[in-house]
C-alpha cells in the first residue's frame, strides 16, 4: 500500500477507536497529546489495526508501537494489501 | 463486523433518545473490549447500553456491595467472567502437580467463592445474571477436564436455583471460532487481557440470546421465500419432479434447512410463506413433494402471488396481529430482501445468497435471533393456535353482526388463581407481552408464585378455549392489597385474542373477585411504553374515572357479555 494511503487509514482508524475527528491526527500523535488515548484504549488501537489491515503484530512490535511515528515504522515492515 | 466500523457507527448513533440497558461486569481477567460490542448489540434492539465495568479481580467483594452503583435495583443484567486461571491457578494450570487432598480443597474453594458471589449479588439486585463458564482446558492431564466439567455443573446446579439466573456456555464460543482464535496470548501476558476481538463479539453475541428475550426482544415469526430457499430452482419453470429437494446432494442443503426451520417451529416460532408464485404451484410442493420436511400445516400465514414483499409482510403481521419488528424475512434475492429493508426497516432479514446454499441451516442456526429464556408447552403449540386465529379473522370477514359472530366462536373461558401448573406460563406472559399490557411489570417465577401465595395479592389468569383450538393461557391479572383499596398491579392480554370481550370479561371478573375480598375500590393504572399504546384507552373505556383511574365498587358491577358458551372461575 502506498505510504500516503496508508497513513490515512492509520489515521481513521485511530479517530474511530478513540472517537476524535481525524483532521487532528497526524504523526506526530501520541498519548502525550491525545487525551483518550489511555492504555486500554491503545490496545484497542492495535487490535483494531490488526483487523482492519489483516496483519499480526507481535507482543515485542506491540511494545514498541507506543505512538503514530513507531506504528507506522512497524506498519512499513510488513506486508500490506 | 469490524471493531473499527462497530465504534465509527455508535460514534455517530443518537442514542440519548433510546431507553437504558444497564449492564455491570464482574470479572477477574481485562475485558473492557468488550463495551462497543455491547453497546452495538444494544443498539440494533433499540437500546443504549449503559455498561459498567467492576475493578479488576473484585468479583466476591464487588457482590458484596462494595463499588456503589455497580448492583443496584436498575440494574438489568450482570455479566461475570471468573476466569480459572485468576481464580485456581494451580487447577488451571498445574493440575498434573496436585495431590488429590489439594483439588479437593481448591473445589471446595472454588465453589465457596461461586456460592458467596451469587448470594451477594442476589441480596443486592434481582437483575439477570449471565455467569460465564470456566474453558476447558485444550490440553488436559488426565482428568483434567472431568473436574473443571464438574466445576461447571456445580456452577450451573448453583444459578439453576436462583430466578433470572443463567449459566452462559463459553466453551460454544471457543468452539466456534477455534481456540487459535478465541486466546490472544500476546495480551494475556501483556494485560491480562486473554481474549481477542473475534471471541468478545462472539460471547456478547451469546450473551444477548439471553438479553433479547429478557427485554422481550426475541422474534416472533419466520417468513420464508420459496424458490431457491426451501428448494433449489423454480417451481413455475422447473416443475415438481425438477426442483432440488431430497436427502441427497445437491437437494440435501434445502432438506437440512427446511429442518432447521422445523426446530424453530417447534420451538414455538411462527412460519409464513411469501414467495411470488402461483399459490397452487407452491402448495403442490407442500402436498406433493416426497422430500418436503415442512407441512402445509406448518404454514401459520401465506402471501403468495406477484405483489410487492413489503405489502405482503406487512398482510402477514397483519393476519397474525403481530409486530412487524418481531418479523426475521429469509430470501435469496439481493433486490427483495433490500426492498423489504428499505420499505421495512424493523424487519430483520437473513439474506440467503445463491453461492452459499450448503450453509442456510448454519446461517438460520447461527442468527441468535429467536432464543427465548424457557420453552413451555404453549411455545410448542403456538403454531397451530395461531392458525387457528388466521381461521377465526376469516370467518369474522364473513359473519354478520359481531355478537353472533361471536357467539359461534363459541369461546370457553377459564378465569381462576395461579396455580405451581401455570406459574411458568403467566410469568412468561408477563415478560413477553408488550402490546395489550397497562403496566409491562417483568416479573420471574418466583416472583408471580411469591404474588400467588400472599394473602395481601392475587394472581389471575385466562385461558380460552373455542372451535378452533385450545388457545391456552392467553391472560393475567395482579391484584395487590392495600388497607380497603385493591390495585391493579398488572392486566395484560395476548394480542392474538383481543376484539372479542376477552378484555370485558377478564376486567369483569377482576372486579368482583376485588369487591368480594371487601375492597371498595380499584385503583387501575397505566404505564405507556412504546408498544402498549393499544391498551391507553381500556381503563376509561370500562368505567374507570379520574387521572388516577379508579373504578368504584360500591356501584353494581355490569354481568359478563352473553357470547360465551361457558365461563369457567
Amino acid at each position: 500500500m502506498e505510504e500516503k494511503v496508508l497513513n490515512d487509514k492509520v489515521f481513521k482508524i485511530i479517530s474511530q477507536v478513540m472517537n476524535i475527528p481525524a483532521e487532528g491526527i497526524n504523526e506526530n500523535s501520541s498519548p502525550e497529546n491525545i487525551e483518550q488515548w489511555d492504555s486500554l484504549q491503545h490496545m484497542n488501537l492495535i487490535l483494531a489495526l490488526e483487523e482492519d489491515l489483516k496483519i499480526k503484530f507481535t507482543d515485542e512490535e506491540i511494545a514498541q508501537m507506543i505512538d503514530v511515528h513507531l506504528i507506522l515504522k512497524a506498519l512499513r515492515t510488513k506486508n500490506i494489501a | 463486523m469490524k471493531y473499527s466500523e462497530i465504534q465509527q457507527i455508535l460514534n455517530k448513533a443518537n442514542l440519548g433518545d433510546l431507553p437504558k440497558l444497564n449492564i455491570s461486569v464482574l470479572r477477574n481477567v481485562m475485558i473492557e473490549s468488550m463495551v462497543p460490542y455491547l453497546k452495538y448489540m444494544a443498539y440494533q434492539m433499540g437500546f443504549e447500553a449503559k455498561v459498567q465495568i467492576g475493578e479488576y479481580d473484585n468479583i466476591v467483594q464487588e457482590s458484596m456491595g462494595l463499588k456503589e452503583g455497580l448492583l443496584t435495583d436498575k440494574t438489568d443484567c450482570i455479566l461475570i467472567f471468573m476466569k480459572l486461571e485468576n481464580l485456581s491457578w494451580k487447577l488451571a494450570r498445574n493440575y498434573a502437580a496436585l495431590e488429590p487432598n489439594e483439588i479437593q480443597d481448591e473445589i471446595k474453594r472454588v465453589h465457596a467463592t461461586v456460592t458467596d458471589t451469587l448470594s451477594g449479588i442476589r441480596k443486592q439486585t434481582k437483575g439477570m445474571i449471565l455467569w460465564h463458564s470456566f474453558e476447558i482446558p485444550l490440553y488436559p492431564p488426565i482428568n483434567q477436564n472431568g473436574i473443571i466439567q464438574e466445576l461447571n455443573k456445580f456452577l450451573q446446579g448453583s444459578l439453576a436455583q436462583l430466578s433470572n439466573a443463567y449459566y452462559v456456555d463459553i466453551n460454544l464460543c471457543v468452539s466456534r471460532i477455534g481456540a487459535k482464535v478465541y486466546y490472544d496470548q500476546r495480551y494475556w501476558h501483556i494485560g491480562r487481557a486473554p481474549y481477542s476481538l473475534d471471541a468478545l463479539s462472539e460471547i456478547v453475541f451469546e450473551d444477548f440470546k439471553f438479553i433479547r428475550p429478557l427485554k422481550g426482544k426475541n422474534k416472533k415469526c419466520l417468513v420464508l421465500d420459496c424458490d431457491n430457499v426451501l428448494w433449489g430452482g423454480v417451481i413455475g419453470e422447473d416443475g415438481l419432479p425438477g426442483i432440488k429437494l431430497g436427502k441427497t446432494h445437491p437437494g440435501s442443503a434445502y432438506y437440512e434447512f427446511q429442518e432447521e426451520i422445523m426446530n424453530l417451529y417447534h420451538r414455538g416460532i411462527l412460519i409464513a410463506l411469501c414467495s411470488k408464485n402461483n399459490s397452487e404451484d407452491v402448495w403442490e410442493v407442500f402436498r406433493d413433494h416426497p422430500d418436503m420436511v415442512l407441512k402445509e400445516k406448518n404454514i401459520v400465514a401465506s402471501q403468495i402471488n406477484w405483489e410487492d414483499k413489503a405489502t405482503n409482510i406487512r398482510k402477514i403481521a397483519g393476519q397474525l396481529n403481530i409486530g412487524l419488528d418481531s418479523i426475521v424475512f429469509a430470501d435469496d434475492s439481493e433486490f427483495e430482501v433490500n426492498l423489504v429493508r428499505q420499505a421495512l426497516p424493523e424487519v430483520t432479514i437473513i439474506h440467503l445468497p445463491k453461492e452459499k446454499t450448503l450453509e442456510y441451516r448454519d446461517i438460520l442456526a447461527s442468527c441468535g435471533l429467536f432464543d427465548t429464556l424457557t420453552i413451555s408447552s404453549e411455545d410448542r403449540q403456538r403454531g397451530e393456535m395461531y392458525k387457528a386465529e388466521v381461521l377465526r379473522r376469516d370467518l369474522q370477514v364473513k359473519a354478520p353482526d359481531l355478537d353472533t359472530y361471536l357467539k359461534s366462536l363459541e369461546m370457553e373461558v377459564e378465569i381462576k388463581s395461579a396455580d405451581e401448573f401455570t406459574i411458568p406460563r403467566i410469568s412468561q406472559l408477563t415478560q413477553k407481552t408488550n402490546q395489550f399490557n397497562l403496566t409491562t411489570r417483568r416479573y420471574s417465577d418466583a416472583e408471580i408464585k411469591g404474588l400467588a401465595d400472599s394473602k395481601e395479592s392475587h394472581v389471575l389468569y385466562l385461558k380460552l378455549i373455542d372451535k378452533f383450538g385450545d388457545s391456552g393461557i392467553v391472560g393475567v391479572s395482579i391484584l395487590k392489597y392495600r388497607d380497603d383499596k385493591a390495585i391493579l398491579d398488572s392486566f395484560l392480554l395476548s394480542c392474538r385474542v383481543l376484539g372479542r370481550g376477552i378484555e370485558d370479561i377478564f376486567i369483569i371478573q377482576t372486579l368482583k373477585l376485588a369487591k368480594q375480598r371487601g375492597s371498595k375500590v380499584l385503583i387501575g393504572e397505566f404505564i405507556p411504553t412504546s408498544k402498549n399504546a393499544q391498551a391507553k384507552d381500556f381503563l376509561v373505556k370500562q368505567g374507570f374515572k379520574g387521572t388516577e383511574p379508579a373504578y368504584d365498587l360500591n356501584q353494581a358491577i355490569r354481568s359478563e357479555p352473553s357470547f360465551f358458551k361457558k365461563i369457567i372461575t
